[in-house]
């Protein structure tokens, strides 16, 4: 029998650990064996960190138990964003994991709601139609009923402390098998012919081969991009974010279900409730705004003292050309930086994880098949794109006139394909549906009424609806949302039931 | 709210009153007028559509009644094509329309099939298909919740070209369609370049705002017309010729339709309830040797049926696409936008690819531009990922070495395809562009049925014992089985629930033809 693939990880974190965990559980032992090289000398980024519904997935895939997870993590739910200030100050939106409306006769439902505006049936706010949104705006949480539909449709994501994830997928991994090694790398060695990477040198000394790596060393990309020099595309000119300050503060009263993004000069700041703590963060540019007025500009909106002080991270946006070449792949921040705006960070880690073990050679292949490494990048290419194209989008609908940020995220050119996709909102209400359903149409809805951008009409489809039995159709809907809505319990309280510490308190229920 | 306030399409036969029944039911409550320039009919008796099976979601929409259809068209049910090789070199394989095994331990049958394949196991892939195990045994698929716990299946339609384009004209007319019938037509453009009216027959007028070019491969309006060239296709197809006749009823309506290569290209055989409808695609050089190409193809059609053929007509074949199939106020439908090679009989799904894109992108405003050009990248895509379907078809042919076939090897496919066919043939794993319209389960039975065997296979299923597989696979198998028996005949069910019209309903439907 051929002896195992020996996958080496090159840096622990979220990215190596999640890698890790996931190759534990999937990969056949026999086939694959695992190794993590991390080093207690290096820091990891790890601050609170908000998610995507998808992380449930993952956590399901490797068969985690969800309050014992939260319960590690001090993770709370989380049912979308609220952007404050990002048309311009004193608006705010949010964006939720979950559907505006139903489709009626196959036809999305912003256009039966714009419809009924047109006509002048007053129908209420877009965001009175999704369950997931008036949830938030009450600060309540409940599990989805996927078995009746009472009201609209919603997904829920975490907020949870990043270290405390990396640390309870670090126990999970090692108990199945992962050999985690101390380390710091200091050489990486090619293979004289192939190019491969094959054996590191640690700080002491030692030496270790292995025939699949991945790059899990974060903006240092020792291996995809120090050795095989993959090149760095530059997207700052479109997301000039280049710093961010992070700083816990204590828990606020304010226990919101949602991640809370709050616009300002030079950047923008973030609120992540956490069980113990609320994390909170300073996305900037230094372009436009000082690191020291940014640190002042954090320090003085928190609601809660500072725990610590605060730390600085840099960063650019962008990515590696191909975030897997020869027989590595770049996983997290050493294939590509995207701002955490819409939670993206652990996601792109997640989907290369496991496209990565879908793909991975086999081990009596021989060698790294480039047909594969090629379906690989395509779908790293695309998801990366398309991400992009929906965070440039916040930047560019505002209406924050004689800001030097604003005014040039506003007036710099667009990717061709993110203009299209406005023109189309624009010309109809027409928002874009990928099969892969990232991001969703009711996402892109969110952003775009949510910035402020009005159609100039609706899709005439939607005619075939009577006028009263659209206001009919919508006075019910709305009666139903908030028939479920009010069911709820809060955050706090569904919290402390299902994973509160240290000793469950009981809810009283509502 | 807009100015478009006149619809008018112009062809004939079933794609113009599919297209009139789609448009007016999605705008007329929109009070958009839809109306339709009729030209000569193209189609023959022996002409018939091997539909694939989004057409009954949208016929659902339309409100159609399925057994009516099939009652009054005198069509029949398909559950796929089975592809045979009368010259011997290859395995026959089925193209069915529904999914194979199920998943094993949430993983993916086809790994935990390759797997067992590679130590040995016997049992082909197309055996975990429940839809192939019906047609086979020319059963009916009636969905009940234990099949749809089990997977996919779906069916689509033999629909006689006549019958079936006069059943949408009466419903198109019924539900306040207007027509005209002309014999031809020519459009005269306003001053912006616009189609403004149609001349029929060289006098009478008709006026409109908006255009739909269903007028074949002609292309009337949009080529003719608006000088909207077209790219060619001929480097991927081999065939240039599609001779189509009809024959005797075979004993039992087959459940599907069978393709089966030959030396100058292929035969499909399709199974109304009145008789075979007989299609023979090939390259008219093939018959050089032979004197003149058609009489030999006859011939050689009439040799291969064993039947005799009645109404045979041969056409020329000219794959290509229309550069834009929405140009100015005009969008070209069906072959005017885009001719396919006959494999895999996706005319109709042309057809309505280039509906069910149009519709929510139906202008709203005289500003209209963002929306063509939306529409003519995705159905650019649609088509030339259906392109790749039929490409794949013929490049991984083993169907021997004749001119045609080896030719057929030949064509270089574009880059999608050939990283499509990379992909499987490393892992198995099929490559999901955004715009298919052909299922994973589609390109895995077309891959495998070619005789791509992926290299490797996903390492997950390795994690899954070896007995829980086998307990599995004998439990699908199993399943199949009973349920397969379970299922009334494809004839029984076309007796007692699509029985033909009365005699009355039938002459009101030869009426309105």
């Amino acid at each position: 029998m051929t002896s195992p693939l020996r996958i080496v990880i090159v840096g622990g974190g979220s990215a190596g650990w999640m890698c890790a965990a996931a190759c534990a559980q999937v990969l056949p032992p026999q086939r694959y064996s695992i190794t993590l090289i991390e080093s207690d000398e290096i820091g990891t980024v790890g601050v609170g960190e908000a998610t995507l519904p998808a992380l449930k997935d993952f956590n399901d895939l490797l068969g985690i138990d969800e309050s014992a997870f939260m319960r590690a993590t001090q993770g709370t739910f989380k049912l979308g964003i609220e952007f404050r200030n990002w048309d311009r100050p004193g608006d705010h939106y949010i964006h939720p994991f979950g559907s505006f409306g139903q489709l009626w006769g196959g036809v999305e439902f912003q256009h039966h709601w714009m419809r009924a505006r047109k006509l002048g049936l007053n129908p209420a706010p877009l965001e009175e139609y999704c369950s997931a949104i008036r949830a938030c705006r009450r600060n309540a949480f409940d599990f989805p009923d996927t078995r009746s539909i009472r009201s609209t449709f919603y997904g829920y994501a975490y907020h949870f402390d990043a270290g405390l994830y990396a640390n309870f997928l670090r126990t999970w991994a090692i108990a199945r098998g992962v050999q985690r090694i101390e380390g710091q790398v200091i050489d990486v060695a090619l293979n004289g012919e192939s190019g491969n990477v094959e054996t590191l040198t640690f700080k002491s000394g030692e030496k270790l081969s292995g025939d699949f790596f991945v790059d899990c060393s974060g903006f240092r990309s020792l291996l995809v991009g120090d050795k095989l020099q993959v090149p760095w595309e530059d997207w700052s000119e479109w997301l000039p974010c280049d710093r961010a300050w992070a700083v816990p503060c204590e828990r606020s009263a304010d226990f919101t279900p949602f991640t809370r993004s709050i616009a300002q000069r030079g950047g923008w700041i973030w609120r992540i409730p956490l069980q113990h703590r609320t994390g909170n963060g300073h996305v900037f540019s230094t372009r436009f705004i000082s690191e020291d007025e940014a640190r002042a500009t954090l320090l003085a909106q928190l609601d809660g003292r500072a725990q610590m002080e605060p730390k600085m991270l840099r960063f650019r946006a962008g990515r590696r050309a191909q975030a897997w070449k020869k027989n590595c792949v770049a996983l997290g921040l050493a294939s590509g930086f995207l701002e955490p705006l819409e939670s993206t960070s652990l996601f792109l880690i997640q989907k290369a994880v496991q496209d990565m073990m879908r793909l991975i050679p086999a081990p009596e292949a021989g060698g790294v098949d480039v047909r594969l490494v090629g379906e690989f990048n395509r779908l790293s290419d695309a998801l990366y794109e398309r991400i992009r194209d929906f965070l440039i989008l916040h930047y560019v609908a505002n209406r924050r006139l004689g800001e030097p940020l604003w005014d040039h995220v506003r007036t710099y050119p667009l990717p061709d394909s993110l203009t299209h996709k406005l023109r189309l909102f624009d010309s109809r209400g027409h928002v874009p549906f990928f099969k892969d359903g990232f991001f969703s149409r009711d996402s892109w809805l969110a952003v775009l009424f949510g910035q402020g951008l009005v159609p100039q009409t609706y899709d005439r489809l939607a005619d075939f609806l009577p006028a009263d039995q659209l206001a009919e159709k919508l006075s019910d809907l709305h009666g139903r949302v908030a028939i479920h809505v009010a069911d709820m319990p809060t955050h706090a309280e569904l919290i402390a039931s299902y994973c509160g510490q240290p000793a469950p308190a009981r809810a009283a229920s509502t | 709210m807009t100015a478009l306030k006149n619809l008018v399409i112009v062809g004939a036969d079933a794609p113009a009153w599919l297209s009139a029944c789609v448009l007016h039911y999605a705008l007329a409550p929109a009070g958009v007028n839809v109306s339709v320039v009729e030209l000569p009919s193209r189609v023959r008796p022996a002409d018939v559509f091997a539909t694939l099976p989004a057409l009954e979601p949208l016929h659902t929409r339309l409100r159609i009644d399925e057994a009516k259809l099939i009652g009054a068209t005198r069509g029949t049910f398909t559950l796929g094509k089975l592809f045979t090789d009368s010259t011997a070199h290859a395995a026959p394989f089925f193209h069915a329309y529904g999914s194979t095994g199920t998943r094993i331990e949430k993983k993916e049958f086809l790994p935990h099939w390759l797997k067992a394949q590679r130590a040995g196991f016997p049992v082909g892939f197309e055996a975990f298909c429940l839809t192939a195990a019906a047609a086979r045994h020319g059963r009916m698929l009636v969905p009940d919740p234990e099949i749809e716990g089990f997977g996919f299946t779906d069916y689509g339609y033999h629909l006689p070209a006549i019958p079936y384009g006069a059943w949408l004209k009466a419903l198109a007319l019924r539900r306040g369609v207007l027509v005209q019938p002309a014999q031809s037509v020519a459009s005269r453009m306003n001053p912006g370049g616009d189609i403004e009216s149609l001349d029929l027959d060289g006098g009478r007028q008709v006026v409109g705002d908006f255009f739909l070019d269903v007028t074949g491969g002609d292309a009337r309006l949009i080529g003719a017309g608006l000088g909207v060239g077209a790219e060619s296709w001929r480097a991927s197809f081999v065939a240039d010729r599609a001779l189509v006749a009809f024959g005797a009823p075979l004993p039992a309506a087959p459940i599907y339709s069978e393709v089966r290569a030959c030396a100058q290209g292929w035969v499909a055989l399709q199974a109304s309830q009145v008789c075979t409808h007989l299609l023979h695609v090939y390259a008219s050089d093939a018959y050089s040797k032979e004197g003149g190409s058609d009489e030999a193809a006859l011939q050689s059609l009439a040799r291969m049926a064993r039947m005799e053929l009645r109404d045979a007509a041969i056409r020329p074949l000219d794959p290509g696409r229309r550069v834009n199939a929405w140009e100015r106020n005009c969008v070209a439908i069906g072959e005017a936008a885009c001719r396919f090679d006959p494999i895999h009989g996706v005319d109709l799904q042309a057809v309505q690819v280039g509906l069910v894109h149009l519709l929510p992108l139906f202008p709203v405003a005289a500003d209209y531009a963002v929306e063509r050009a939306e529409y003519n990248q995705n159905v650019r895509a649609t088509f030339e990922r259906i392109r790749d379907f039929q490409h794949a078809h013929y490049l991984l042919n083993r169907y021997g070495d004749s001119a045609f076939w080896r030719r057929a090897r030949a064509a270089p496919p574009g880059r999608e395809l050939a990283h499509k066919i990379d992909a499987f043939r490393a892992r198995g794993d099929v490559v999901y562009y955004e715009d298919e319209t052909f299922a994973i389960d589609d390109w895995q039975a077309l891959l495998l049925g070619h005789g791509v065997m992926p290299e490797t296979y996903d390492p997950a299923v390795d994690r899954t014992s070896q007995d829980v597989v086998e307990r599995e696979f004998r439990r699908i198998l199993e399943f199949i089985g009973k349920k397969v028996g379970e299922q009334v005949s494809h004839a029984e069910y076309l007796q007692t629930v699509c029985a033909p019209p009365d005699a009355g309903a039938r002459s009101a439907a030869r009426g309105v033809a």
